[in-house]
């Protein structure tokens, strides 16, 4: 049993058999409360409504359904909010039925969006730092100031640093977005003359995005045709519980287990385990073994989909455990290259019974789950998440599980693993004709200086980060930090970090709390204060994404692509800009990306450099054809804010006009008349993926070097642009020019791709036992010896987590529990009883992790549902100062323990992506 | 664009037909059927009935019981979702010195605080712990007039006053309780109180919020006494269970299908509704 807190004790004798007092004793607001409220008398005590101030209707019937969407987590559903017609409040929310990828399902993480718009720990106006010293121990002594002031502040120095000429001393962090991001995350930094616009997809999930570029061209998530498979396996993924588009994939996961079979990969019982029909509760960082071995089974028992890989000539089954295999006498399918150069370089040895020795799980079960995957194929999905992936050697693993999906056939076709249809957005307007000189000084800075590309060392030899293929084409959010301490490839002096909160979000997240002290001018835009708020010089309030904004975001699942609106749903006519500012939103916030550059802008011009402001002054109303400045030419700051305000507007209707607009050509969909038709629907939905269609078989291609699956990856070798003919044999000394890939990145550094591999820690080379092109295993990289840390820690988000945005809602703490294992109101770290016995111990007790990074104090749950040898614990807790129910105390005590105090800071080198799971070694110790 | 017919547009086309009457004599006897197979454990249904209810923190009628079985690598986890049965023998109202309790339209147990005396025989004698007592004035959290950072983020009062609710509510509090005389909108000190399966909703023809609220089309709600209610074509498809179901109490929350949906054979073959 939980221990949930809703038990009722009738022993208890508190306020026992108090006085039944007048059942209509609640007031409603009106003067007679106000007088009341202010004479501090007990609403209770006497009844000041009349009964027929009550309502007669439910809010459902006399309210309105306003759509926008749910950035609660990256499934960012398509929403519909209901706003009380009487009070103007937001009352409750759910999934838009107007989403054909999940109509008015959305999950529980969307329910809990209006206690993050109504928390009295929001922020409600600018603030200035008047503390000059920061810490985490330092009060920073906020002071209000206006908009006014704040931007003034903010102009200034931005104007310094480009006096000096040191643009490239400024730097913009961006968390979650709306696609509206251009603006203050790529083309401000332009503008003003900055390389340094770092994101948070290093610590999300890029190691994700690896396997299927590497194999299939694809630098992005997919989605899964649930609705049509036969068997699902979940690596380290969780889909009722977090990774994407819960809210359909939870609404068919009954019935997904009648149709279907369900097996998990993951060292603890998650969500999906407990409800699958097998769990392999895999000794964490060893997935890849378990892959490994499964790609094995498939081949040795004949069991791939020969359409999609190939056959041989004579029929006879040549994958014999052991034996290398002739490629002549295999006939490779069109739609794949090089199955049988996996086989030779990784597979023949890989056996479930090898498997079972280094994974823990036992070879009976990867026997029979490889079976029957592959008999199900292609209607099988192999699914992946970031569990086995965002580990140091994650890229090849992501591979490995990934390559199962081409091996049964499963690739973008029915049952199987699907990309999204086309999008069809339009491109913002952009910045390069308001880019100068000095900007592109600035922006050129890193060439001539230091390590990498950018503040996070992209592109450096120890820092790949292979986006798209690309040498530095990805982000290393995380190692920005070591950047500004380094200040290498340079100083930072100006900071603009906005809904973020990288001081808690980076593994080993102290680092953060180092970096942001020494930049000298920080400012930071978010709802609530955080622990990088803690540090900033100024706070400014955000608008929320749900409720208060415009912007757009997608979906993707149920073989549809979605384009979803936010909308600032609390004023009556969202277009209106004096309506917006007047009644759309809850205090003086504004939005991020879009009306805080425009104020900025202007601010700007006033001091002679009118570039940003005369770049989003080709933001006009597509339908009216005004610029903001037409639009309000008054010169009051208010006239400025109704600009700023229009400015977003038009922004989120230039951005979908191809949805809208039925002169503007957009992908095949639904079609609306105007814009007016569209922004209340809020959501526009592609037609259906069309299975198979990038098979060169069906005349289409995959993005790859080869236009083929690849089970052999001249992607990875050389990148997707360069071609590579499928049909030559594989001969790594065949040259291409000007590479991209792991050759670019070594000619990059005049080295070698090995030499690349060992500083990047990786196992592999080119023609080692591991290779460097096909996907293989590699045993984990641990960080922190076994001796000292024995136990491997299991790091997991929490599924009611919002994005790590929701700390300070009661109903995360108080149902808490949904997470299995879990407790309400407790941030509980889980040992296996049998682990939790000969430490000495008990439930309940209070315990110290410790890591190489850092270390944490929690509570200790006994569960069964973790594997001995192994600590799990949910994500999330541990905030300091994000408000008064996610601290012990604001701005002094924790409560619980961050996960990421834990985790060391390193990388999948590959990708950027930074490690949370498989190699963090913890020590437990009773206090 | 599409407009889909789920399973609530279904069951809440049979809820706007009901003819409920609000001294029991009707023909109507409400169930409630939760199909654990199509249950994620995600408590959509718990934060869904607090904000309808503007339950406080600690009180939640739309709850759980959660328990892991076995010993690790052979361990299971089931999440059963639980909230007032709604017992046809409901021992809460039996006990009741006055009248409270009682059995109101659909068969519901309703409560009149007005004539409660808060002597908790009623927590005594319902075996399923469902009935919660208040002892305090609701929602103390909002009452608080302290900022965490003075005069740049907000009091809970002051969020209040600015969006217009005032009384012992939070800042996000549902008017739909004020709806009809069933329900004290947050209720008050001294008196017990129960799940109601929404009633101030189903009088004006809605669901059941939890049921509403589920992702999974978990719940099933409607008429028992409707042959052709979806609640009937469930139960004419599985055996039920309900929780304690030696203490005779017949309730009228039941649950189908395991929790733990997947086996080790394949598919079972026991389609949900939405099938």
């Amino acid at each position: 049993m939980s221990k949930n807190d809703t038990t009722n004790d009738p022993t208890d004798t508190t306020d026992s058999a108090g006085l039944a007092l007048d059942r209509r004793g609640f007031m409603k607001t009106g003067a007679a409360g106000a007088v009341a409220a202010g004479l501090g008398l007990s609403f209770g005590l006497s009844s000041l409504v009349e009964a027929d101030d009550y309502r007669d209707a439910l809010v459902e019937h006399t309210g309105e359904w306003r759509a926008s969407t749910c950035a609660g987590c990256t499934s960012w559903c398509a929403a519909q909010i209901l706003v009380d017609d009487e009070t103007g409040r937001a009352i409750r929310t759910r999934g838009n039925e107007h989403s054909q990828v999940h109509g008015r399902n959305d999950c529980v993480r969307q329910d809990m969006a209006i206690q993050q718009l109504y928390d009295p720990d929001r922020l409600k106006q600018p603030m200035r730092r008047t503390n000059p010293e920061k810490g985490k121990d330092v009060d920073p002594e906020f002071e209000p100031i206006s908009w006014e002031e704040a931007i003034e502040e903010i102009a200034d120095k931005i104007m310094e640093l480009r006096e000096n000429e040191e643009t490239h001393k400024a730097m913009v962090t961006r968390g979650r977005y709306t696609y509206l991001r251009p603006i203050l995350y790529s083309h401000f930094p332009q503008i003003i003359g900055t390389p340094n616009n770092i994101s948070h997809s290093a610590i999300c999930a890029e190691a994700e995005k690896a396997g299927p570029m590497f194999t299939e061209g694809e630098w992005s998530y997919r989605q899964y045709d649930v609705t049509e498979t036969r068997y699902v396996i979940c690596w380290g993924a969780d889909p009722i519980s977090t990774n994407r588009q819960v809210s359909h994939y939870s609404h068919e996961f009954g019935d997904l287990l009648d149709r279907a079979e369900v097996a998990v990969v993951e060292p603890r019982l998650s969500s999906t385990a407990s409800k699958a029909d097998e769990w392999l509760p895999v000794e964490p960082g060893y997935d890849g073994a378990i892959a490994s071995a499964m790609a094995h089974v498939i081949l040795t028992e004949g069991l791939w989909n020969e359409e999609f890989v190939g056959e041989f000539e004579d029929g006879d089954n040549r994958f014999v455990e052991g034996e290398e295999v002739d490629p002549d006498t295999f006939d490779e399918s069109e739609n794949s290259h090089g199955v049988v150069q996996w086989w030779n370089l990784e597979l023949n040895d890989k056996t479930p019974e090898w498997a079972e020795e280094e994974s823990g799980v036992p070879a009976e079960q990867i026997e029979r789950v490889a079976r029957r995957f592959a008999q199900a194929g292609p209607n099988a999905i192999s699914w992946l998440g970031g569990g086995p992936c965002m580990q140091i050697r994650g890229t090849y693993t992501a591979m490995a599980v990934h390559a199962l999906n081409g091996l049964v056939g499963s690739v973008g076709n029915e049952g199987g693993t699907l990309y999204a249809p086309d999008d069809g957005t339009a491109s913002l307007p952009g910045p390069d004709e308001f880019t100068d000189e000095i900007a592109e000084e600035g922006l050129a800075y890193p060439e001539e200086h230091g390590t990498g590309d950018k503040i996070d060392q992209r592109g450096s030899l120890e820092l790949p980060a292979l986006k798209g293929g690309e040498s530095g084409g990805g982000v290393v959010t995380n190692n920005a930090a070591d950047g500004i301490l380094e200040e290498d490839p340079m100083e930072i002096e100006l900071l603009i970090s906005y809904w973020n909160n990288y001081a808690f979000s980076n593994p080993e997240s102290q680092r953060w709390e180092d970096a942001l002290e020494k930049i000298p001018f920080h400012v930071t835009i978010e709802t609530h204060p955080s622990e990088t708020a803690w540090f900033a010089d100024i706070l400014l309030p955000a608008t929320h994404h749900q409720f208060e904004r415009w912007g757009q975001l997608r979906s993707t699942a149920n073989g549809i692509r979605s384009i979803n609106l936010h909308q600032p749903v609390l004023a009556d006519d969202p277009d209106d800009p004096e309506d917006v500012l007047d009644n759309g939103r809850l205090w003086d916030v504004k939005t991020d990306e879009t009306e805080i550059v425009y104020l900025i802008a202007e601010e700007l011009a006033d001091r002679g450099f009118d570039n940003l402001f005369e770049y989003c002054e080709q933001y006009e109303d597509p339908e009216t054809g005004l610029a903001p400045s037409e639009e309000y030419d008054g010169g009051s700051f208010r006239d400025r804010e109704l600009r700023a305000q229009a400015f977003s507007r038009n922004a989120a209707k230039l951005r979908t006009q191809p949805m809208w607009d039925p002169d503007v050509e957009a992908p095949p969909g639904d079609e609306f008349d105007g814009w007016e038709e569209f922004r209340e629907a809020g959501v526009w939905n592609s037609d259906h993926w069309e299975y198979r269609h990038r098979w060169p078989s069906e005349g289409g291609e995959f993005d790859t070097a080869t236009g083929r699956f690849e089970f052999f990856s001249e992607t990875l070798r050389v990148g997707p642009d360069t071609d590579v003919d499928p049909d030559d044999d594989i001969d790594l000394e065949f040259d291409v020019d000007d590479p991209d890939g792991l050759e670019g990145h070594a000619e990059r550094h005049d080295t070698d791709v090995d030499d690349v591999l060992e500083t990047c820690n990786y196992l592999a080379r080119t023609d080692g036992e591991r290779h460097a092109y096909v996907p293989h295993y590699e045993e984990p990289y641990d960080m922190g010896d076994d001796g000292d840390y024995p136990f491997k820690f299991v790091d997991y988000k929490d599924r009611l987590n919002r994005e790590g945005r929701s700390a300070n809602a009661t109903w995360l703490h108080e149902f808490k529990d949904v997470n299995p294992g879990d407790e309400p109101w407790e941030d509980v770290a889980k040992l296996n009883p049998r682990d939790a016995a000969e430490l000495g111990i008990e439930d309940g007790d209070e315990i110290r992790i410790s890591s190489p990074a850092g270390e944490i104090e929690v509570t200790a749950k006994l569960w069964e549902g973790v594997k001995p040898g192994t600590v799990a614990k949910t994500w999330g807790q541990g905030h300091w100062a994000y408000g008064r129910v996610a601290s012990e105390e604001f701005g002094e005590e924790e409560h619980g323990g961050s996960n990421n105090r834990l985790i060391g800071a390193e990388y999948d080198r590959l990708s950027g992506s930074s490690v949370f799971y498989g190699d963090v070694c913890v020590d437990v110790e009773k206090l | 664009m599409t407009e889909h017919h789920s399973l609530d547009d279904e069951m809440r086309t049979e809820v706007e037909q009901l003819q409920l009457d609000e001294n029991g004599d009707d023909d109507v006897d409400l169930n409630m059927v939760i199909d654990l197979q199509s249950c994620t454990g995600c408590g959509a249904c718990n934060i869904g009935c607090a904000q309808e209810n503007n339950l406080q923190e600690g009180v939640a009628f739309s709850s759980r019981i959660v328990e892991t079985d076995g010993q690790f690598p052979n361990v299971s986890y089931e999440y059963t979702p639980t909230l007032c049965n709604q017992c046809e023998d409901a021992p809460c109202a039996s006990g009741c010195p006055t009248s409270a309790l009682y059995e109101g339209e659909g068969g519901i147990t309703m409560h009149d605080p007005d004539q409660c005396i808060g002597c908790k025989y009623c927590m005594i004698n319902c075996p399923y712990d469902e009935i919660h007592l208040h002892k305090e004035d609701p929602h103390p959290r909002w009452d608080d007039d302290e900022a965490v950072i003075d005069e740049g983020t907000a009091t809970p009062t002051e969020l209040k006053a600015e969006v217009g609710v005032d009384g012992d509510a939070p800042a996000y509090y549902n008017p739909n309780r004020e709806v009809g005389e069933h329900e004290h909108p947050t209720r008050f000190k001294g008196v017990v109180e129960k799940c109601t399966f929404c009633v101030h909703r189903l009088n004006k023809g809605e669901l059941p919020r939890c049921v509403e609220e589920c992702p999974c089309d978990a719940r099933i709600f409607g008429d028992r006494n409707d042959p052709d209610s979806k609640v009937n074509e469930i139960l004419g498809r599985y055996n039920p269970d309900v929780l304690k179901e030696e203490e005779g109490t017949e309730p009228k929350v039941k649950y189908v299908r395991d929790y733990n949906g997947g086996s080790y054979e394949r598919g079972k073959g026991e389609p949900a509704l939405g099938d």
